[in-house]
């Protein structure tokens, strides 16, 4: 069999295992060593004596993996971001930026809903994590928006679409997964991040207050804050701006000609500068060792996956599964952009079944080659590509528009994790009832997609400022 | 604190040899999470030094690389002692009783297989880094400072193992489920509905709420 | 017969002798005897010797400077100011290494055979800012270079911060380094020229020696004529490969003009006291250190000396 045949098969194993419930990352690394075996004793000529020796290159070629992967500068920015979002929601930031941007633009049709948004896309700033951020915001933007009459489910909904958008605005922890998978400039891709994270947030806030004008009984309006109780609510929230500005810095100095450091310098300087805010807040040692244990826990769940996966990926390296996909999509005879569009519709229905950073992780290494190819390769110039952007733009254009499909699929049904969370919060509050509150947002995502496929102006614009 | 509530207890031997390698689990998540700390200082001072003082730390890349394999993999027993690795649980939320113990028992028999695999592919790479006869055992070292990198490669086939303990009482635990047709069986994670899963992580969210002194105001 | 081969990054002038010996195989064997080239998929640069020593890929690629513990004989390849000064003479060099059988026994360790080398020029660094001409400038500075390169720089209290090849982009552009020491082709092909503002032209502090290894066994079960027609070969691919690199070196005034790189020469007594600095302390800590391990370190330094001597003649 040739080793392509092999890779496809393996492939379905994989799948077959993922769909009967065994552990994704675990899933994904037994397929790799069978594969691994398969192609080994595939080229001993399946000579029985030769099976061993198969087993044994195979398995030593997987046990490289987890500490060669794992072991690099890059991929410490995970665990970083992580704790910042368990660090910032101990010393209280979350809820003090909720109030500010209550006070401030609750007076807007869906009022509060916006303020949610936007209270949210703050809190993106310094954390890494989608899901992280939703579960926070559920529990203090929920109750106050039934307490003032809205809509159960269309508040649940907010929150999970909102939530999202932690992971397109800076710092984002599967933006830079994404970055390491595709070998491309991390401070780049995030910085790119920024813009089309503002605008879904404008898109959701659009969305909503389009929605509240129709349906009156949907979102009241909040007035009534002077503009004492503004300001008094600002100081507060403020310390989010410095960390925020940290980070800019590090990724990107807009001071200067050079950054003041990596984005895992940065993430790791303002975790510390949120770690001093929760101490001086009142943190014991016991809420450190929780907000320790919580970030051990996630991130080493992360890791799992990523060398889980990376194994089976090691085995598409010796399958030269990408070379051949890449090859087919480039031989197709439709145009690139329908061909691009397509493969977005692909991770739309994917996402429906899978997690975020397994899916990037399963898909990005055959993927990537293919639509870099399909562009025209890595060095190709603008002007003789076929989205007419140049390699390393397009790499960070695609990069954003996984992303955004993969935080997509975080709110879609039957498996999306955002909306698993929020559900939790009240008890009158079913996953139907979310799954029923974020449709709207799905013709927000699309919208905002489109546009994005269309404009790409939008995500390359602060990249091409970079350099 | 952990979600511990999807892991039920009971006095019998299976439960308590699940809580002895419990606290051995949570000791090295809290390794993971301290390492995680660690880093968080190290980049602080590298950054301090460089900045303020014009001093980089020698070898900071070298010392990060040593540090990931601890926080990325001693907490993945604990992970796996909760339930909490990712999976798509459509097919056995539909299963009930024996059939659903037979889909996990099978899962946690091929994880369990994987994972001595990978103990003996994880030892003999780290195997290849050691050398009892060369200075500091060393036969790979990081590039600027030199570090002997066998201990971080010792870390690997270290966790595996613990996790293989622990699936093996995972084995064990749905086997017995299996065979005696157990509604409620002891040391294995059990699965929530997606809302109860949810309501646990909300709990705990709210009881870290507690002990936080709020700086937003209440209307 | 069906080799794969381990190398990374992209198709650059430090793989075409890699290239050029995979045309030449299969030309002479009529296609019997292929090697597929792998630009990472098969393993890691840092484990291409490891993947050898296991037998998942019969050829790689390999810097002796990513990890000087597990070859440590041909490290004295990269001891700084060699005076090496052309690609030929690197090549002679090498090749007198490599022959030596303390060399091929430290590499046996590995089950690897060395097959060739990837001669590269000397490594100069490139940089962000005002030019550093003096050794005052490189003091805290933050430098990406491997093996005794990167030992140099530490004698005049520069701090060596390095990450491999794939990386070294991402490094400086993030500014985990200041300055990065590639030769020529590296400092195009990973980018690194296009964030430079100068170069320096004559530090020449010394070369990275990245051999081509062959995994043993799988050698030996090649069959006569596929042998002969690799180890044929390899002369003709490393002479491809130096002129290659002899028309990347003679483009690259025109290079550093476009890309707007300034030149910066350092002065004879600049250069004198660099070498006073790093020069003996580092050679004589290395034949001391390596000695210490019952190589014989003192023999492989005269041999070098010896051949370039010859070379010259
Ligand atoms: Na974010
Ligand atoms: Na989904």
């Amino acid at each position: 069999m040739e080793p392509i045949e092999i890779g496809l098969w393996v492939t379905g194993i994989m799948l077959v295992m993922v769909v009967a419930g065994m552990r994704v990352a675990f899933a994904a690394a037994s397929a790799g060593l069978i594969g691994l075996v398969w192609i080994f004793w595939a080229k001993f000529g399946y000579a029985p004596d030769k099976f061993t020796k198969a087993l044994t290159v195979s398995v030593k070629v997987a046990g490289q993996v987890p500490h060669s992967k794992v072991s690099s500068q890059a991929l410490s920015l995970i665990p970083t971001f992580i704790l910042i979002g368990y660090l910032a929601y101990y010393a209280g930031l979350t809820k003090a930026l909720f109030e500010a941007a209550k006070r401030w633009i609750a007076w807007l049709p869906g009022g509060l809903a916006v303020s949610t948004v936007f209270a949210t896309a703050g809190f993106a700033a310094v954390s890494g994590a989608s899901v992280a951020t939703s579960a926070v915001f559920a529990r203090i933007a929920i109750p106050e928006m039934l307490a003032i009459g809205y809509n159960k489910q269309f508040a649940a909904g907010v929150v999970a679409a909102a939530g999202t958008l932690a992971s397109l605005i800076p710092p984002s922890a599967i933006l830079v997964i994404y970055a390491i998978i595709v070998e491309q400039d991390v401070g780049k891709l995030l910085l790119a991040g920024f813009i089309p994270g503002a605008f879904s947030a404008v898109v959701y806030v659009t969305l909503i207050v389009g929605i509240a004008m129709v349906f009156k009984n949907v979102g009241p309006p909040v007035t009534g804050f002077t503009w004492r109780q503004r300001f008094e609510a600002l100081p507060a929230a403020l310390p989010i701006i410095f960390v925020v500005v940290i980070i800019i810095c590090f990724v990107y100095n807009p001071f200067g000609d050079q950054a003041w450091g990596t984005p895992t310098e940065g993430g790791a300087l303002g975790a510390f500068v949120v770690f001093c805010m929760a101490i001086y807040n009142g943190m014991k040692w016991e809420q450190l060792k929780s907000a320790l244990l919580e970030t051990a826990k996630l991130t080493v769940m992360i890791f799992t996956i990523i060398w889980g996966v990376l194994i089976y990926v090691r085995f598409l390296g010796f399958a030269d599964l990408p070379g051949a996909f890449s090859d087919w999509i480039t031989s197709l005879e439709m145009s690139p952009m329908v061909i691009l569009i397509c493969i977005l519709l692909a991770y739309a229905v994917l996402g429906m079944f899978m997690d975020a950073i397994g899916m990037l992780l399963l898909t990005l290494p055959v993927v990537y080659p293919a639509v870099m190819a399909l562009n025209g390769g890595e060095s190709v110039a603008a002007a003789d590509s076929a989205f007419g952007m140049s390699g390393t733009m397009c790499a960070i254009w695609f990069g954003i528009l996984v992303v955004k499909m993969a935080e997509f699929c975080l709110i879609t049904p039957p498996i999306g994790l955002n909306c698993f969370v929020v559900a939790g919060v009240r008890d009158d509050l079913t996953v139907q009832d979310v799954f029923r509150g974020v449709m709207p947002f799905f013709i927000a995502d699309g919208v905002t997609i489109a546009l994005l496929v269309a404009f790409p102006g939008i995500v390359l614009y602060l990249p091409s400022l970079a350099g | 604190m952990a979600t511990s509530a999807a892991v039920l207890e009971d006095g019998s031997l299976i439960s308590r040899l699940d809580g002895q390698l419990l606290r051995i689990e949570q000791a090295l998540a809290l390794v993971s999470g301290l390492a995680v700390f660690s880093l968080m200082v190290l980049a602080v001072v590298s950054v301090g030094g460089r900045n303020a003082f014009n001093a980089p730390l020698p070898g900071y890349v070298d010392w990060i690389e040593q540090a990931m394999p601890l926080i990325a993999f001693m907490g993945i027993s604990y992970v796996q002692r909760d339930g909490a690795h990712i999976r798509m649980d459509i097919v056995v939320a539909a299963l009930k009783g024996r059939a659903l113990w037979l889909f996990e028992l099978i899962s946690v028999l091929l994880i369990l297989l994987l994972m001595v695999a990978l103990v003996w592919g994880s030892w003999s790479h780290f195997g290849r880094s050691f050398d009892f006869a060369a200075p500091l055992w060393s036969r790979d070292s990081s590039i600027d400072i030199s570090l002997p990198i066998w201990p971080a490669k010792l870390l690997v086939p270290v966790a595996f193992s613990v996790l293989s303990l622990r699936l093996m009482l995972q084995v064990w635990g749905y086997g017995r489920a299996l065979i005696l047709g157990l509604k409620h069986p002891v040391a294995v994670p059990l699965i929530q509905s997606a809302a109860a899963q949810a309501a646990a992580e909300a709990e705990q969210l709210s009881g870290a709420d507690n002990g936080t002194a709020n700086s937003g105001t209440e209307d | 017969t069906e080799w794969n081969v381990s190398v990374w990054g992209k198709r650059r002038a430090f793989t075409e002798h890699v290239e050029r010996l995979a045309e030449l195989v299969s030309e002479k064997t009529n296609g019997e005897f292929t090697l597929n080239i792998s630009y990472g998929g098969l393993s890691k640069n840092k484990e291409n010797l490891d993947g050898i020593s296991i037998g998942a890929f019969e050829m790689a690629q390999f810097c002796a400077g990513y990890h000087r513990d597990k070859n440590p004989t041909i490290t004295v390849l990269e001891l700084p100011f060699l005076g090496v000064n052309t690609l030929d003479e690197e090549v002679a060099v090498a090749n007198a290494v490599y022959a030596h059988p303390a060399v091929q026994a430290d590499l046996a360790r590995w089950n690897a055979k060395l097959l060739m080398t990837s001669p590269m020029p000397q490594y100069n660094i490139v940089g962000t800012g005002d030019p550093r001409a003096t050794l005052e400038s490189f003091k805290d500075m933050r430098v990406r270079a491997t093996g005794g390169i990167g030992k140099a720089f530490a004698a005049v209290g520069a701090v060596p911060t390095s990450v491999t090849a794939t990386e070294a982009y991402n490094a400086m552009e993030s500014g985990v380094v200041d300055t990065v020491a590639f030769a020529q082709h590296a400092h195009l092909a990973f980018g690194t020229i296009n964030r430079a503002d100068w170069w320096t032209a004559n530090l020449n502090p010394g070369t990275v020696n990245c051999p081509v290894v062959v995994n043993s066994d799988a050698y030996d079960m090649l069959s006569d004529s596929e042998r002969e027609a690799l180890d044929g070969s390899v002369e003709e691919s490393i002479a491809h490969y130096l002129d290659n690199y002899g028309a990347l070196l003679s483009k690259w005034d025109d290079v550093l003009t476009e890309k707007g790189v300034q030149k910066v020469e350092i002065s004879e007594e600049q250069l004198a006291e660099f070498r006073t600095v790093a020069a003996d302390p580092i050679r004589e800590a290395w034949i001391s250190d390596m000695s210490a391990q019952g190589i014989p370190a003192q023999e492989l330094y005269d041999l070098v000396m010896d051949t370039l001597a010859d070379t010259r003649k």
